[in-house]
């Protein structure tokens, strides 16, 4: 598997970068994809992001994997004007918390916010023999759908 | 951010000029609210389209309202009213459970003790139980007696307790039906309780216990029976279920398992001996009336339970063989019911306005009763004024696809499930509705959730507000409009163009059949009509037959295999639908081993092409791949140049993007998209006049049901069948169908005040389809016999763009 880039090696910055350029170009576009649109906010030519760079497709599936419990997600606090970053309870019945007080304007840029706490929050050897745990016999790996 | 105060849905989806609809409110916190009727045009708050639209409509409904907090009492259950004989001086009670969630998280919003059999509350009487701790408990009066031993989730295990009351003796018994090498013996738990027990007038419970009799709490208003509060929710399986008058041995509960044997010869009682028939209480046979909601009771009272909530029936019971796999035919291995803490038939709430519709004066269109508060509030609860048969008021009509507006009502992915992200491929945004229903739990998931017990969703209720069915909603699934919202777009579009139309549900064409549409010279789908009744298709294939003409509007349509419960139909059409997810299709849950058939219609679930139904031979086109994060756009093909179809492109130039703009990804093509397959059900005639292959990003996939090998190349980027065919076919006697095979597609008709490519190819579509009188006949050589894999690739009209040297820029 790909292992999460170390803090302040040029590769993860290089992933940031990229990431960063698809976000920019996607603003407008009523839809996401880690991808740069040809014409900013027009998706007739999308090139780049994940479809050329394959150790950020495989970093970005591997954070998308996760399960449920501490996962984050987007919360759109006011329709079309503000997006706030939250954390999946994991337990039915208990919404997600927001994370902190930070409002972000924009729909695409807060899918970088988490790109980047992701890249903080997951040990390098996520997904590895080192975590392997009970739970990975019961269902509580990182490839449920429901 | 502000938690929705305002919650409510009404006793109809589809309403006849004349008669009324009553409205459901909960207003939970504000003394008021205002109620607008208005006239649906735009949902899309999107600021490069036309932005949230309607019109107010002149009603005498429209006025304020006193405000009331109003529950749903969810969770499924069985009860029986009190009677004399269930208040025993001793008893045995017994039956088979498997668990799903014996152990809950101290912060799981059911976390507590369930009831299994029970004739107990507020520490008098007596029942079965699993505790906090996930152990088998019995209780009698304040007293628990507990194995200490966890139930084993998703396991059958045989339960049973006695107790009696002359010597005082208590027996809790746990048996487990399979045990593993290394797990410890369960020896049956005895104690000595000398009491009597106290009987509380309250009802017996299956899958719960009473918490109370509160007839002025908003809980026990929207409870069933009225006025009892029932709590201890079982989440699992629950199989014959026995109560007797006395402390059977081990023995007799052996025998006890068999129940009343009323088919026995010599009947001289009502078994399974002479001497235990003369202490039963109740002994329920789950595995009879599978498609009611009455849990029938083979012993000589007749205590059947009524079931509330809709728990799932047809389920496998502790005895499946795994010989039969359709319950009508072995009703005895059916002998399960599965209770779920969060199911929902009916919020059962008070009406707090109702509006009778004028007969004349209000169109047939998409309506919702505006919902507003001085503070901020809003609400909207959506209805359909529907013509009735013989009174259709347009030569189009629309076909809301409420079947599918069901099937994703109150949908939990994004919060639930933790690949969600996968197949968006982006973080998922939820809405202030989703963030209401992760807490409220009680207004029920959709038939993409699994339960708050794991186990999936395939009941559906459109009685309970469904914060999904609403304007103003993007769905994480397109960072855009989906479903209801989406389908706005195109009655957007026909608002602008000036089109006069009528509306009408999924739920009409099932019940009225081709009487709903034959009157009509052409029916327009929504962008996603994936789940469908049988009758449906049936109205829709016998309307094509006799020159009817259909234009789909959308991708991964004539999908799912449902059923309206038949349960239900004394409280409305179309109130509660099924959906089983079997061995294939896209599935977010997948139906267990056996339980493959519809508890409601007893009709085999899943998809309509594993029935033999292939999902191309609705409108020519079935869908092939999904993708989730952008859209993209189509060119046209040569068979566009068909004189046959030729007409739909005037105006549009051969090598014009086609849709290379949307308020859904950007694109028209987009999302989940379908291609022409003669091979499967697109008739051999059917023209490709435009595809978007080859264009798709590598988050769209090949549907599994199309490939039998986990293989790499299946993606956007890779696989040839990763496009949207736009097509045409003809039908018999001058019909016709024209398919434009993406979701998105709708989505890009508003775009630039709706003057663009997408909405001039509709607009001729519409206009030839909407003239009266047959199509105009094909050429003569148009007539001719076609393979279904056969052709013949020499003629011009076969060959690709490249080989007939039409190459496109861009």
């Amino acid at each position: 598997m790909e292992a999460i880039p170390k803090k302040g090696t040029p590769e993860r910055q290089r992933l940031i970068d990229e990431h960063k350029a698809c976000i920019d170009s996607m603003k407008g576009v009523a839809g996401f994809s880690v991808l740069k649109c040809g014409e900013p906010g027009d998706t007739t030519v999308v090139t780049g992001g994940v479809h050329a760079d394959p150790v950020l497709k495989r970093i970005l599936l591997r954070m998308r994997g996760e399960s449920p419990k501490g996962k984050l997600v987007v919360i759109c606090t006011k329709i079309e004007k503000e997006w706030r970053i939250g954390r999946l309870s994991g337990i039915r019945g208990v919404p997600p918390e927001f994370i902190d007080d930070k409002i972000y304007d924009d729909e695409q840029e807060i899918q970088h916010a988490i790109f980047l706490i992701r890249l903080d929050e997951l040990p390098e050897t996520y997904g590895f023999p080192e975590d392997f745990n009970e739970g990975w016999k019961r269902k509580d790996d990182n490839w449920p759908v429901t | 951010m502000t938690s929705m105060r305002l919650t409510g849905y009404a006793d109809k989806f589809s309403v006849h000029p004349g008669d009324p609809i009553k409205f459901y409110v909960n207003c939970n916190g504000p003394a008021e609210y205002k109620v607008e009727i208005v006239h649906l045009i735009n949902g899309d708050t999107n600021p490069r389209g036309p932005g949230y639209l309607d019109k107010p409509v002149a009603a005498d409904v429209n006025k304020t309202y006193k405000g009331r907090k109003q529950i749903i009492h969810g969770g499924s259950y069985g009860y029986v009213p009190d009677a004399k004989a269930f208040h025993v001086e001793s008893f045995t009670l017994q039956c088979w459970i498997w668990p799903t969630a014996p152990k809950t998280h101290p912060r799981y919003w059911k976390h507590g003790a369930q009831g299994l059999v029970t004739k107990w509350s507020k520490d008098c009487g007596y029942g079965l139980f699993v505790n906090e701790d996930g152990c088998l408990e019995l209780r009698i009066n304040e007293h628990r007696i507990t194995t200490g031993v966890p139930l084993r989730d998703h396991a059958w295990h045989f339960c049973a307790a006695t107790f009696d009351a002359a010597t005082g003796d208590v027996v809790l018994y746990h048996e487990p039906q399979v045990v593993y090498a290394l797990d410890p013996v369960i020896e049956p738990v005895r104690q000595i309780l000398k009491l009597a027990i106290s009987h509380a007038p309250v009802p017996v419970g299956i899958a719960c216990y009473v918490e109370s009799l509160a007839p002025d709490d908003a809980l026990a208003a929207s409870s069933k029976p009225a006025g009892v509060v029932f709590a201890g929710k079982y989440n699992g399986k629950i199989d014959s279920p026995r109560i007797c008058k006395v402390a059977l041995s081990r023995q007799d509960i052996e025998t006890m398992k068999l129940g009343a044997q009323p088919g026995l010869t010599e009947r001289r009682n009502s078994g399974p001996s002479g001497r235990l028939s003369e202490v039963i209480v109740a002994a329920w046979n789950f595995g009879k009336g599978i498609d009611t909601i009455v849990a029938s009771d083979e012993g000589p009272y007749r205590f059947d339970a009524q079931l509330v909530n809709c728990p799932n029936r047809a389920m496998t019971g502790y005895n499946w063989g795994g010989t039969n796999f359709d319950w009508k035919h072995a009703p005895h291995e059916y002998g399960a019911i599965s209770f779920h803490d969060d199911d929902v038939d009916d919020a059962r709430w008070s009406a707090d306005f109702e509006w009778s519709v004028p007969e004349t004066g209000v169109k047939s269109r998409f309506y919702a009763a505006k919902l507003t508060t001085s503070e901020g509030d809003e609400e909207f609860i959506p209805f359909w004024v529907v013509p009735r048969v013989g009174q259709e008021t347009a030569k189009i009509a629309v076909m809301v696809p409420t079947i599918s507006y069901m099937a994703y009502a109150n949908e939990h992915v994004a919060c639930n499930a933790g690949g969600a992200e996968l197949f968006v491929y982006r973080v998922p945004i939820m809405q202030q509705q989703n963030m209401y229903l992760a807490e409220h739990r009680e207004y029920g998931g959709s038939i993409y959730d699994t339960h708050t017990d794991g186990t999936g969703i395939s009941i559906s209720s459109r009685l309970r507000p469904i914060l999904s069915i609403r304007p103003k909603y993007d769905h994480f699934l397109a960072q855009a409009p989906w479903q209801y919202p989406a389908d706005l777009h195109l009655i957007c579009w026909l608002e602008t163009m000036g089109y006069d139309y009528d509306v009408f549900t999924d739920e009409d064409i099932t019940y009225d059949g081709l009487a709903r549409i034959e009157n009509y010279n052409v029916i327009i789908t929504g962008s996603h009509p994936e789940h469908n009744s049988g009758p449906q298709l049936d109205a829709l294939h016998n309307y094509t037959q006799r020159g009817g003409r259909l234009m789909y509007m959308g991708a991964d349509a004539w999908y799912w295999v449902h059923s309206y419960h038949p349960a239900y139909e004394s409280t409305g059409r179309g109130v509660v639908t099924e959906m089983r997810r079997c061995e294939s299709g896209i599935r977010t849950w997948r139906a267990d081993p056996g339980e493959y058939y519809h508890q409601g219609t007893g009709e085999l679930g899943g998809m309509w092409r594993f029935r033999g139904r292939y999902l191309h031979s609705v409108a020519g086109t079935g869908m092939s791949s999904e993708g989730f994060d952008v859209s993209s756009y189509f060119s046209r093909t040569p068979d566009s140049l068909d004189p046959r179809v030729a007409w739909a492109f005037d105006g549009i130039g051969y090598d014009e993007k086609l849709g290379n703009f949307g308020l859904v990804g950007g694109g028209a093509a987009g999302l989940e998209l379908d291609i022409v397959d003669t091979m499967l059900g697109s008739p051999p005639h059917t023209l490709a006049v435009a595809t978007s292959a080859g264009r798709h990003t590598e988050a769209y996939l090949l549907v599994m049901e199309d490939f039998g090998f986990n293989q790499q190349g299946l993606d956007g980027t890779t696989h040839p069948r990763v496009r949207a065919d736009i097509a045409f076919h003809e039908t018999p006697n001058g019909g016709g169908c024209f398919a434009f095979s993406s979701i998105a597609f709708c989505g890009s008709l508003p775009w630039n005040n709706c003057d663009n490519n997408i909405s001039k190819l509709v607009k001729n579509v519409l206009d030839r389809f909407a003239a009266d009188g047959p199509l105009p006949a094909p050429p003569a050589d148009a007539i001719k016999h076609r393979g279904r894999a056969d052709y013949d690739p020499t003629p011009p009209e076969h060959r690709s763009r490249k080989a007939r040297g039409e190459f496109l820029s861009g």
